[in-house]
């Protein structure tokens, strides 16, 4: 608790910049991302993350120095290689982009690896810390690097932002662009290059291996909440600065951990959230939305049942007893008794001694459902022409969903009718 | 019957266009009048997409070339609008409707710059050319396939061009729809402008077209409606295909040979 204060007071030099520096890297990866993602490309986010690893590995033994600048530009290069080769393969032969992806992505990452353990051995003293672009360390953001990365985060923003109208049309609409004579294989560039830039200082705070979730899990959380593109664009960086905030401050409290799982676990929690409780769209509303329905079906058929009751008796809000009307719909006799406690709590029925009865207005509801029924089942017969014994069935559960409007509809297409298939009388 | 016009705007010369090798279109020569309605009619495969996307330079020919208003295709963009086919692109696309159709704005504005408030009103006015002004906030996902094709055709609309290429408008559309494009059509065509439609339906082509392109991967015939939509050319067009020339086709494919010697 102690540590969570002192890192939040933001007091020490060292915590602002480290924090600044993680909330710029995953803002500005998480905004690429979105285009990305939207582009349906995250797979090859995955596949420049993990390019990217040889590159910086190769700059290091040819210049012998961890000079930010350096690594950045290896990085961009075998980055950039990889990407040619992906598009060379699926161009070029009958291998298919995902088998093409998969293959330049490990390609690439063993012989990152490789280097990389060559390193390790190779005794050079200024080895120490290249490790930390497979898994990441946010607080090892300091000085020369936190600068170089910070500067290439802010540019990622802005020409996210200039190019926003030219990057939205190529994402959703390519072969328009083109007709409108915009340089489409130059925006295409732009955005590869947009890309593999976001990597290369992403993997500063998140390594190399789990990168491609700082690019698309933002995108694919933030899609959720919103369809307006804008909004979309904030929603991400925000949630990226999030989890950039939270790997800096555990990187600050426990310098043995990597920080780039931690960052990719908390986004993923916000990806996990969103999905489950975003509105309309999320688990929860949908759960909430079936048990809603079904709720209705259940409350709506024991109307029916009481008004079917009703009619045979023509009289409608005499009692009957929970047995009676188990007998004549097999309803489990817990969900019976459950709802009709909710249709007395609406005021649709209410209990006596003798039993259930329907109140006015419960009758005209157990009525309306009667009507709709029968009316389903004379539009499918008249209008799908399906025998009188098929139809049944159907109206059971349209009988819930049609609305006033539709009613009035059918009523008109059907010409007021007295008589159902069955001949019953359609009340 | 293939007719060819003075002062065309549309010039096709020895046009053809292959897929993986496999040409889909052979040697296509033909010029389209200004002011007229043209349909591309013929069965399914005949490269009739193919055509309007070579014309419009979005696919890799292998030898001819295409000009508009006597011009090649990058010169004259401007005046030059397409209208995709509805499937092409994700709908569930996080846009509204106003935002897509503001897109046929950008052409105009070029890079950089951003819609000005004209844009807007010309977005705005496109829509309710369409009669879906009411929509303009909805998102593009909750649209019916009529309404999504109305979207395009309003996008179209907007860029103020002077040519139109339209990939199968008419493809799942209801009839309310249908009815309104076509009035459309027309009215762009008393516009003096000229309307080139990919259409699949023969039923209703003599009624909507004056100009038709009859195509079966080679043109069969280019004319008014009243002279090349006869019996006998539909025949040709739609009686199977021709079996050599496909097989021939398969064989370029299969052997990586080049359908011409050098490309012109």
């Amino acid at each position: 608790m102690e540590a969570f204060f002192e890192f939040f007071s933001f007091a020490d030099a060292n915590v602002r910049y480290v924090t600044i520096g993680s909330v710029l890297l995953a803002a500005s990866s998480a905004v690429v991302g979105c285009f990305t993602y939207l582009r349906k490309r995250a797979l090859v986010g995955d596949a420049v993350a993990h390019a990217v690893l040889p590159g910086v590995c190769l700059a290091f033994i040819l210049s012998g120095t961890k000079n930010p600048f350096i690594l950045l530009i290896g990085a961009f290069i075998t980055g950039w290689l990889s990407l040619i080769c992906i598009d060379f393969i699926t161009s070029r032969s009958r291998i298919k982009e995902d088998t093409a992806i998969g293959l330049v992505l490990s390609v690439f990452f063993g012989i990152g690896i490789l280097l990389l353990t060559a390193i390790q051995h190779s005794g050079n003293a200024a080895q120490s810390g290249l490790d930390k672009f497979l898994f990441g360390k946010a607080a090892s953001l300091v000085g020369e690097d936190l600068i170089a990365f910070s500067v290439v985060a802010v540019v990622l923003l802005i020409s996210t932002i200039v190019f926003y109208k030219e990057l939205t049309l190529l994402c959703f609409d390519q072969a328009y662009a083109r007709t409108l004579g915009f340089p489409v294989r130059a925006l295409e560039l732009l955005l590869t290059t947009l890309t593999v830039f976001a990597v290369v200082v992403g993997i500063q705070a998140v390594g190399v291996v789990l990168m491609a979730a700082m690019l698309i899990t933002p995108a694919a959380a933030a899609r959720f909440w919103t369809d307006r593109l804008p909004v979309m664009l904030l929603l991400a960086a925000l949630m990226g600065a999030f989890s950039g905030i939270a790997g800096a401050f555990v990187s600050y409290t426990a310098p043995a951990m990597p920080t780039g799982p931690w960052i990719v676990l908390i986004i993923s929690m916000i990806a996990i959230l969103s999905f489950a409780l975003a509105p309309g769209k999320g688990w929860v509303a949908r759960i909430i939305r079936q048990r809603r329905n079904r709720s209705l079906v259940l409350e709506e058929n024991l109307l029916k049942l009481l008004y079917h009751l009703g009619e045979q008796k023509q009289a409608y809000t005499v009692a009957h007893s929970l047995q009676e009307l188990l007998q004549r719909r097999a309803i489990p006799e817990k969900q019976a008794k459950a709802g009709l406690q909710k249709l007395k709590s609406q005021g649709y029925a209410t209990k006596s001694a003798e039993g259930w009865h329907l109140t006015t207005q419960g009758q005209r509801r157990g009525q309306r459902v009667v009507r709709l029924h029968r009316l389903w089942e004379l539009y499918l017969t008249q209008y799908l022409h399906l025998a009188s014994d098929h139809v049944h069935e159907d109206a059971e559960t349209i009988e819930h969903i049609i609305t006033p409007e539709l009613e009035q509809k059918l009523m008109e297409e059907l010409s007021f009718p007295v008589l159902d298939p069955h001949s019953s009388k359609i009340p | 019957m293939i007719l060819q016009v003075n002062d065309p705007v549309v010039e096709v010369h020895d046009l053809t266009v292959s897929y993986d090798r496999k040409p889909v279109l052979w040697g296509i020569d033909l010029t389209l009048p200004a002011g007229a309605l043209v349909g591309v009619i013929g069965p399914n495969g005949a490269g009739k997409s193919t055509l309007v996307k070579a014309m419009m330079d979005l696919l890799p020919t292998g030898s001819g070339y295409v000009r508009i208003f006597g011009q090649p295709i990058n010169e004259v963009r401007k005046r030059i609008s397409y209208v995709p086919q509805r499937e092409s692109v994700d709908w569930d696309f996080p846009a509204s409707v106003f935002d897509v159709v503001l897109m046929g704005r950008y052409g105009k504005l070029g890079l950089f710059s951003r819609p000005r408030k004209a844009d807007k009103d010309a977005a705005m006015e496109a829509l309710q050319k369409v009669g879906m002004e009411a929509f303009a906030k909805r998102q593009i996902s909750q649209l019916s396939g009529g309404q999504q094709q109305r979207v395009f055709l309003a996008r179209a609309l907007a860029q103020n061009a002077d040519i139109y290429f339209m990939d199968e408008p008419f493809a799942g559309v209801d009839i309310a729809t249908e009815t309104a494009i076509i009035e459309l059509l027309r009215i762009m065509r008393e516009q003096g402008k000229t309307v080139i439609v990919v259409h699949h339906d023969l039923q209703s082509a003599a009624e909507y077209f004056d100009w038709v392109v009859l195509l079966n991967m080679r043109l069969v015939a280019s004319g008014p409606t009243e002279r090349a939509l006869t019996q006998e050319l539909l025949e040709q067009t739609y009686g199977g295909k021709l079996t050599v020339l496909s097989k021939v086709g398969d064989l370029l494919r299969k052997q990586e040979f080049p359908s011409r010697e050098v490309k012109s």
